[in-house]
Parts: C-alpha cells; structure tokens; sequence
C-alpha cells in the first residue's frame, strides 16, 4: 500500500514539474507585456526600467530557475494587473471554480445515473432511445452555447433564473447544467453497458430464480457493481470540467479561477496566468491520483 | 482497454476481408450523411453559392429576424446580425473554417499521435517511457487553458487554431493506439516478420498500421465533432479564429450582447454546430460499429 | 434509497458559501452602485491606468481639478502662479489651510513633497518620466511650496499639477502594505472595506474641508458588475441605485424606464485612423490618398447604426478640449470625390493594402466600427487585408521602433485619449510627431511632417493656457489641411443612469465615475 503512496506522489510531483516547465515556456513566449502595462506615451527608458524591475530581460531558462525556487516557497510573484501577490488572486478564486465543478458534477451524475440504469432495464424501448438522444446532444454542443440558449429561455426569456454572477445559491443553476451536459453521454453508456453486464450475470439470475424482487435486484445488487467504472471515468471527465469552465465561466460572468485566467491571458498578466494553470493543473493531477489510490482500495486485485 | 487473449477485432476483420467490410444498407446512417455532405457541399462553395456576401456590410439592414418572422423576408434567410450581415451565408461560409479546421487537425493530430503510439507501444522500454511520460504531463494541463496560452503566443488566427488542436489532441490518438499496438506486438505474424529480418519500419508499414487503420477512421470520425466545438470555444473567447474569418463560433461571440435583442444570432450558428457535431458522432457510432463491434469502449 | 442520498448531496452542494450577498439599496445612508470595471491599486503613486482612478479620486485630492463644467478649479491649492524665467520656470503653490486627512493629521507641504518623491521612484510609480524636469522641490513653509523646473513643461500644468496630497506621516508609519490595506487621503470618502473583483466600501468623511461640495449620505458601496446584462438587471432589479458604462443596446430601454435619470458625457477617448504616410513607399504617402480616406468614410452613419448614437464626431479637437475651434469641421462624407481624389493620386483602380483592426472591445463596439470603416474603404476602392488583432497584440503592432517584425505598413485602426476636458499636448507628441529612436516623440506615430514636429515640441514648452490655445489651433489646422496624424473619427460617449431618488452631480474625475456631491431625496 505505502509503496503505490509514494510511487504515485512521486510521478504526481513529476507531471507537476512538466506541466510548470510547459506552462511556464509557452506563456513567457507569448510577447511583451511591459508595453501593456505602461501608458502609451511611457517613453522607451521608462518600459526598459519596467522590463528589467519584472526581471523579464533574463534569458528565458534564468526566469524560469528563479519562478521554481520561488513557486516551491509559494511565492509566484505580484500580478502586474493587479498589484497583490498572483497565488492569494488564484486560491481566492478557485474555491468558485470548484463549486462550479462540483455541482456540474452532480448534475451530470444526477441525469446521467437513472438514465443509464433506466436504459439498461428497459433495454430497446422508447426510454433507451430518448436517453441516447439526451446524453448524445451533450457531447454534440459546446457547452458555451448550451449556457447562451439556457439563458436566452430560462433568464431572458422566461425570467425563472438568473443569468450572470454568484450573488445566490440559484445563480449555479444554469451554469452547473451547461457544464455539466458534456459527460452525460459517456456516463450513461458505461452505466448502461455495465448494468448490462451486471443484470446477465449468474448471481442476479439466482437472484430472480430465488424470487427477488426485481427493484431490489436492481438498486441493491446490480447498481453497487455497475458504478465502479463509473468512478475510473470520473478522472477523465473531471479534467474536462475543469477546462470547461473556462469558457462557462465567461459566459456566465461566473467569478472563478477559469474567468480570471482567461482575463490575464488577454492582458498578458503572466504571473497570474502561471498560477491560475498550474494550480488547476495540480488540483487534476492530485484528484487523478487520489482516484487512482481509491480504486486501488476499492478493488484489490488492482492493488500491485 | 483491449482485449489481451484473443486477436484483436479489428486485426481479425482486416485479415479476413483485407478491402473492407461487407455494407449492411440498413444501419446506414442516412441523415447525418446527408448534413456532413451538406456542410462539405457549404465548405467548397463558400461564398459562390452563399445568397449574400458574408462580410458585406448594410447598416440599413441590421438586425433583421430569419423569413418566418414578422419583419424578415426571404433575402435574408435566417435574419441578419448587428452589421446587416446575412446569418445564412455566414453559416455556409463558416462551414469551410469548420472543414478545414477539422482536416488538417485530424491529419497532423492523427498523424503525430498514431505514430508514437505506434513507437511507445512497439519499442517499449524507455521509449515508452518517456512518449508515455510526456503524454501524461500534457494531459494534466486543461486542454483549453492550454489552448488558450498557446494561441496568445502564437498570435491567434487559423494557423494558430490547427496548431493548437494538434498540440491538444495527439495524445487521444497515441493512447489508443498505443494499447493497440501492445496487443498486436504478441501476433504470430509480428514474430514472424521481425525473425524474417523485417525493420521496424516495414513492420509498420505492412503489418502494424492495416490492422490498426479501423480504428484510426472511428477515431477520426469521432473527433470531428470535438474539433469543432473545441475551435468554436476558442474562436468564442477570442483566441481562436480572427476576423475576417467566418467561424460558427466567432458568430456566436460577436451575438452574445444582442441576446435580448436578436435571438437567431445565438441560436443558429449554434444549431450548425450541433447538428454537425452530431452527424460526425452518429458516423463514428455507426463506423464504430459496423467495424468493431466488441469495442465499445472508445 | 441512493437515489436519494445523491440528491441530497447535489442540494447541499448548491448552498454552499456564495462570495456576497445582493444588496438593496434602501437604507437612507447607504447608496450601493456599479462600475463596469474596478482600479487595480488605492495608492495614487502606482496608478498606471485611467481605471485605477476609479476608486483613487474618492479617497485622494490634487492641487486643482475640473468642476462639473469642465472648467480648472483651484482645489486643495488655494492659488498658484506660474514665476521664474521662461526657460526655468517655477510653480508656486500656495496650500489651502485646514484641510485634514482621514486619520485627522494636517495636509502639508511635506506631504506634497512626499508624493513628488514616490511620483518619481521607478520602483513605486510608471510615470516618473513626467516628474524629469523638476529639478527641486523646495517646501517654503507649511503651507508652502514651489516646485523649480530645469526646463519649462506643459504638460505639468496640464495634468493638473500632477501632485496628490499623500499622508507622509501615517505612510511612514504602516509603509507600503498597511497603506494597501488601509488607505488614507483628504478626499470626501473614506475607505472601509474592500473584496477584490466584488466590491469596495466608503464611508463619508466627517472632517472633509469643502463644505460646499461634499457627499450628503453616510455610505457608499461599489460594486464591480463587469456583465453589461448583468448591471444593467441589477439597477432594473433595484439591488443598485446608479450604474455607469450602460450598454449601447439598452440605452433607448434604461432612457424609457420611470423613475430614472441619465447622464451621457464624452469619456476621454479618441479614435482616429493611421495610416504610414512616412513611408515614400506606401500610397498613404500621397496627401490626395490620405484626404480620400477622410471623405470615403460617412463616420454620421456608423455613429448612429454601429455605435446606437453613441459617439460625437470630431476633427483633432472635440468639443469642450484646449484649442477646440467649432470652425474647424470634419471633412465631408463623399465617396466619389474620393475616388477622384485617389484616381489624381495615381490609383484608378483603387489599391490594396493591409488593414489592421481591434477586436477587443476597450471601447464599445470597436470591432464593428472598424469593421464598417473598412467596408466604406473597400466602396471607394482602398481594398483592405482585414487582420484583426487582440488587445496585446494591436498594441505590440502600433508600437514604432520594436526590434520585432516590421512596422505596420497599412491602415491601422487606433485611438489615444486626450482626456477631460481634453488637451492634445500629450497625443500629439505621440502620433503626429514623427517618430525619433530613443527620444519619446511619436512612439505611436505614422507621419512625418517636419512643420508640425516644431509646432509640436514648442506646444511642450507653452504653459500659459491663451498662448497655449492658439498654437494648438494652429496645429489642428495644420494637420487637418495635409491629413497627418491620421483622420479623426469620434470620441465615445458614456451613458450613466440613476434612479430618481439619487442627487448626482457629476464631476469628471475619473471620467465621471467620481462621488463628489451626491446625496439621497428623501
């Protein structure tokens, strides 16, 4: 057990490394910032004194030494935008973005968990085919038109939510949907395929000769085994909600970690642009890992 | 996810029918052909067979609802956005960032990702290793946040949006096939060909990539779709594809403040892409499994 | 049973912490509003853009500033002259006695000194260059000072002397963190609170000097709703009282709605189109191309379909700016002229040439305005490249003198504000001076006109406002008549609105977003 810990700390601490050393090269690659930062009547010695003050004139291996020695110690440098230390920015919107994920989460797992099971007890009938079509538009839209069309009828138009911002518990609603639509799809195919499998299985046919009831069969027995590959898929889609949120965000004026970095992309505010996308990326790798740990918990013979 | 003990599906097919597989005409999907040849028919004609000039500006025109409603007509199909510019036509001419987007991603991204799937799975050792190593890195990093810091270096633009998808996406590629490639690597006939003095190159070529060609085309089909909607995402925030260009998603960026106003704006660029979406991903399905049938799981 | 449990979770997770709760803006002490965008800082030494003075000009206080008809008002100097010689000026400041900051300490020269100080270390402020030709400050007594100048510079007077009063003693006493944390000035809101990207709260200051112009309610809260939908449906909803930046498509329904107040003024900016008329190679170089381009472009047509009607044409001086001359009028909207015009110039085919466009909304609608400009363009036969460009990426391709890919080389969509009122001293060095390598003239400028380099720098060295006028005219003149500098298109104006019960006068500081006098009726 402690050797699969530490083996999986250790390869989340490599991808962590990779990523900063990716993240890092690319965005410094993308142009000057000091330009941006000044006046456009700043005057050449003045956006050289700047440059050299940001450290920006090292060459590109120097600035990325010293962001690592000083990320390691938290410290990832004052955004240029807005004054304040980049990393207090990023942790103080992160907690929106998981929030975000979170209940785009449940959704989809809400829709998605009695479709697959619906799909698969009924096998072939109407309700099969409704749930496909459900769960296929999910992965046919993109999700920032799914929350444009969400707000034109349901705020816009019908006035029964609100559209932009966080101001209250309802105002999740309609970004936690457009979300949250895009796993839906694959979701209700591994439920549906492994309750399948799980309702043809010997036991459950002992179950049903032995006079069971079918519900019983159904919820008790049949589900338990069927979520457990729902559980490997939760990795997967959990990166895609991340990055989903970065364009969700933006059309529902959602104040989270997404928004904020796509704000310092345009504005070139590289030090918050470096955290806001390693933190994120930190927080998959470390929920990839632990997922990885629970499996390997939950099914023994994983466990080597 | 692939079968260990048994030959591989697709392996089997392609040595029993080497040209292909025998066409059941009833599961075809006609439909969604019949829209991917539309948007194809949309992406060669462009601006040749659009009623209006896409870019042609008619402040006079602005803001005219589609035919049905009161105040449309039929010069304007769908209606016209905040500059007269007729909705229709955009859409066709939208199409052909849409297709070309999605060809030359799917190429270079399909291209680059199979063939080191093919390496890491084949040589494995270090090599694998390091192919594996990185992949994995990559894909720690959200795809769009990526995206997004790799398209502002590069300077957005139509270029930058298949470079950007070819970095993203490679990986889907190199997983599968990799896993592929692993169990394909015990075949008699790989055994067989290496002992017969074989490069690796020739075992690529002759032996390797037949065997993994069906599911290369289920996974180009499959991927159309999410090109689409990953350019349309840029191209929404800003970063993707620039004016002049006509993006579906760029359409839907510029009609997002006229929400109250214009609803065909945000509604039918969006249409375009679901529809597109969907016909690929019905395609793939029914490509899926018309040639594979035991596998579900991609 | 799961079923269930799951839901529950799903609930849970739905109330969780929210970052703030909406506000109505009932109570009689309290005005809550909204701001489209928010200042990155509260220390008027680090303020970098026109934003920052958002908050900055509630809290702070310069030696004059404009009053709500635009016109110079002694502030916190009581009076000021300028004495010296013509080529060593100096400002003599005499302060206004009694004024106090927040934390009750007397405003003093010191204090004035101490912000002359920050002003011009590089490590604190993006201006220091505007500081280079004051030589000395020499602090008289309390509550005088006189600032001595190596060589005479406009500009000082210009930017309303420059100075802020900064409490040196308090700042000494918490330094450069505890003043972010807790900011101090003489100005008529004290700050309380502040949520980054949410809000920022004020309280009215008891002490505050001007009894006649000062806040007639006890709080103010800011918010930052940079949604337009979404302020615009916060001021309907009643959860704020006074919005600013309202969006060009609602104007007409926020204009209708009862009980509501609007304000529209210019906002500072000014958008102009360049071309390189110092290339010898380039068609912009011929003076008849670049008066084509000023006569294909019906500017009254855009302004009112593109931009709802919200912006004022202008032709190098907008209304109400130093040196604005009513005489002095745009040139006519006549696209056949301008094709004559470019067919004398060796074109009768028109020509094609790259053209560079802003998509980043920094004002409202800018993208489609250029869009439109370049259609009427392409009408009379100059057949644009359209490239359009994201905010960092326009301005690295407007810069002069980058050691990167060669200068633009087509016509260029740009904009350089002359501010409120407006002067053009600052612009013009900028754009219509020509371009000289490492002296700061024309770091943005396509033109080349030695004439108008002259009048230029001399503009620099007038500080008296009657001479100053003239000249200015001259230039506007000058540059109109050979069309260098660019064509001036409009200036943006701004909508606020306010609900009947709010007593606003607008002052313009901070493009208007400043809480001078405002009260609540009861």
């Amino acid at each position: 057990m402690k050797s699969v810990i530490i083996k999986g700390l250790a390869n989340a601490l490599i991808s962590i490394l990779g990523a900063s050393l990716i993240i890092f090269v690319i965005s410094r690659l993308s142009g000057d910032p000091v330009s941006l930062m000044l006046p456009m009547e700043a005057p050449k010695s003045a956006i050289d004194a700047l440059r050299q003050n940001l450290g920006l004139d090292l060459p590109i291996w120097q600035q990325y030494l010293l962001f690592l020695s000083h990320a390691a110690r938290g410290d990832f440098g004052n955004s240029y935008r807005w004054q304040m230390p980049a990393l207090q920015l990023v942790f103080e919107r992160l907690p929106a973005t998981i929030e975000l994920a979170a209940a785009a989460f449940s959704f989809s797992v809400l829709l998605a968990v009695p479709l697959g099971v619906l799909s698969a007890v009924y096998r072939g009938l109407w309700i099969d085919q409704v749930g496909r079509i459900i769960a296929m538009t999910g992965q046919a839209v993109p999700s920032f038109w799914l929350g444009l069309v969400l707000i034109l009828v349901f705020a816009v138009g019908l006035g029964w939510l609100p559209a932009f911002g966080a101001d209250s518990p309802r105002h999740v609603i309609l970004p936690a949907i457009s979300l949250g639509w895009y796993p839906v799809a694959a979701q209700t195919r591994i439920i549906r395929s492994s309750m399948l499998e799980v309702l043809d299985s010997d036991y459950i046919r002992m179950g049903r000769a032995v006079g069971t009831p079918e519900r019983l069969l159904i919820w008790k027995y049949a589900f338990r085994n069927a979520l457990l590959p729902l559980v490997t898929i939760m990795g997967v889609y959990f990166a895609a909600m991340l990055s989903g949120a970065f364009v969700v965000e933006t059309v529902f004026a959602w104040p989270g970690l997404g928004r904020t970095v796509v704000e310092a992309v345009f504005s070139r505010d590289y030090p918050v642009v470096q955290a806001g996308v390693l933190i994120t990326s930190i927080v998959f790798i470390l929920s990839n890992f632990l997922v990885d740990l629970s499996y390997s918990l939950i099914d023994p013979r994983i466990r080597r | 996810m692939s079968v260990t003990s048994a030959p591989t599906p697709s392996a089997q097919l392609a040595t029993m029918q080497p040209f292909g597989v025998r066409f059941r005409l009833k599961g075809v999907p006609w439909i969604p052909l019949f829209i991917l040849a539309l948007v194809l028919i949309g992406a060669i004609g462009g601006e040749n067979i659009a009623p209006q000039d896409p870019n042609g500006l008619n402040l006079a025109a602005a803001f005219r609802p589609p035919f049905w409603q009161a105040g449309g007509s039929t010069e304007y199909l769908l209606g016209t956005d905040n500059l007269g510019r007729d909705v229709f036509s955009k859409i066709i001419v939208g199409a052909r960032v849409s297709v070309i987007v999605s060809f030359y991603a799917i190429i270079f991204s399909g291209a680059i990702g199979t063939l080191l799937g093919i390496i890491a799975g084949y040589f494995g050792g270090w090599v694998d290793t390091v192919i594996v190593r990185i992949a994995e890195i990559k894909m720690s990093i959200p795809g769009l946040a990526l995206a997004l810091i790799l398209s502002a270096t590069l300077d957005p633009g139509l270029t930058t949006v298949i470079i950007v998808i070819v970095f993203t996406y490679w990986t889907w590629y190199a997983r599968i096939i990799r896993s592929e490639i692993l169990s394909l690597k015990e075949r008699d006939y790989v055994a067989f060909a290496k002992v017969a003095g074989c490069g690796p190159l020739t075992i690529f070529g002759r032996h390797l990539l037949p065997n993994i060609f069906n599911t290369l085309l289920v996974l180009a089909t499959l991927q159309v779709g999410q090109v689409i909607i990953f350019e349309a995402s840029l191209s929404f925030l800003g970063l993707g594809i620039q004016p002049p260009d006509v993006s579906w998603g760029l359409m839907l960026a510029d009609a997002r403040q006229y929400i109250t106003y214009a609803w065909w704006g945000i509604t039918m660029p969006g249409i375009a892409i679901m529809l597109t979406c969907l016909s690929s991903n019905l395609t793939g399905d029914w490509l899926r499994d018309l040639l594979d049938p035991q596998r579900r799981q991609l | 049973m799961r079923r269930a449990s799951l839901l529950i979770l799903a609930l849970s997770l739905f109330g969780s912490a929210q970052p703030s709760q909406a506000q109505t803006s009932g109570t009689n002490d309290t005005l809550t509003v909204a701001f489209a965008a928010e200042g990155t800082t509260m220390d008027p030494a680090r303020f970098s853009a026109g934003v920052d003075q958002y908050f900055i000009s509630q809290m702070f206080e310069q030696l004059v500033r404009f009053g709500p008809d635009l016109k110079p008002v002694n502030w916190l100097a009581k009076s000021w002259s300028i004495q010296g010689t013509p080529d060593k000026p100096i400002i003599d400041v005499h302060l206004r006695p009694g004024v106090k900051f927040h934390n009750g300490d007397p405003m003093t020269s010191a204090d004035f000194e101490f912000c002359f100080q920050r002003l011009k270390d590089p490590k604190v402020s993006r201006w220091t260059h505007l500081q280079a030709n004051v030589e000395q400050f020499e602090i008289v007594d309390d509550l005088h000072f006189r600032l001595h100048f190596s060589a005479p510079d406009a500009d000082y007077v210009v930017g309303n002397l420059q100075l802020w009063a900064l409490p040196k003693k308090y700042f000494e006493q918490v330094g450069d963190e505890g003043f972010a944390k807790a900011p101090v000035g003489t100005g008529p809101w004290k700050f309380v609170s502040r949520s980054i990207k949410e809000d920022i709260k004020f309280e009215a200051f008891d002490g505050y000097w001007n009894k006649d112009a000062r806040p007639a309610i006890k709080n103010l809260t800011i918010k930052i709703i940079p949604e337009d939908l979404t302020r615009v449906a916060a001021f309907k909803a009643g959860n704020v009282d006074w919005i600013d930046a309202v969006p060009l498509s609602e104007i007409d329904n926020v204009k209708k709605m009862p009980g509501v107040k609007t304000f529209t003024a210019i906002s500072g900016n000014n958008l102009y189109i360049d071309f390189p008329s110092y290339q010898p190679t380039s068609p912009f170089n011929k003076e008849k191309v670049r008066q084509a381009v000023a006569q294909a472009i019906d500017m009254d047509a855009i302004i009112k379909s593109v931009l709802f009607g919200q912006g004022e044409r202008y032709e190098q001086i907008g209304k109400g700016s130093t040196g604005y001359d009513a005489n002095l009028k745009p040139y006519p909207y006549d696209p056949k002229a301008a094709k004559k015009l470019l067919a004398e110039a060796g074109y009768p085919n028109g020509f094609e040439t790259p053209c560079y466009n802003l998509t980043t909304p920094r004002e409202p609608n800018i993208k489609e305005y250029g869009e439109a400009v370049i259609a009427y363009l392409g009408a009379v036969g100059i057949r644009c490249k359209v490239q359009g460009l994201e905010y960092a990426a326009w301005i690295n391709l407007g810069r002069r003198g980058r050691n990167g890919p060669p200068d633009m080389d087509g016509v260029l969509m740009w904009m350089w504000g002359q501010g409120l009122p407006g002067d053009p001293a600052t612009p013009w060095a900028g754009h219509l001076h020509s371009f000289v390598a490492g002296k700061g003239w024309g770091s943005y400028s396509y033109s080349d006109d030695k004439k108008a380099d002259d009048m230029v720098e001399k503009l620099k060295g007038v500080m008296e406002p009657e001479q100053r006028e003239a000249l200015i005219k001259e230039i506007a003149q000058y540059a109109h008549d050979n069309v260098l500098g660019g064509v001036t298109t409009y200036r943006p104006v701004i909508t606020f609105a306010w609900r009947d019960k709010v007593d606003f006068r607008p002052w313009p500081a901070a493009n208007w977003r400043n809480f001078q006098q405002v009260g609540l009726k009861n």
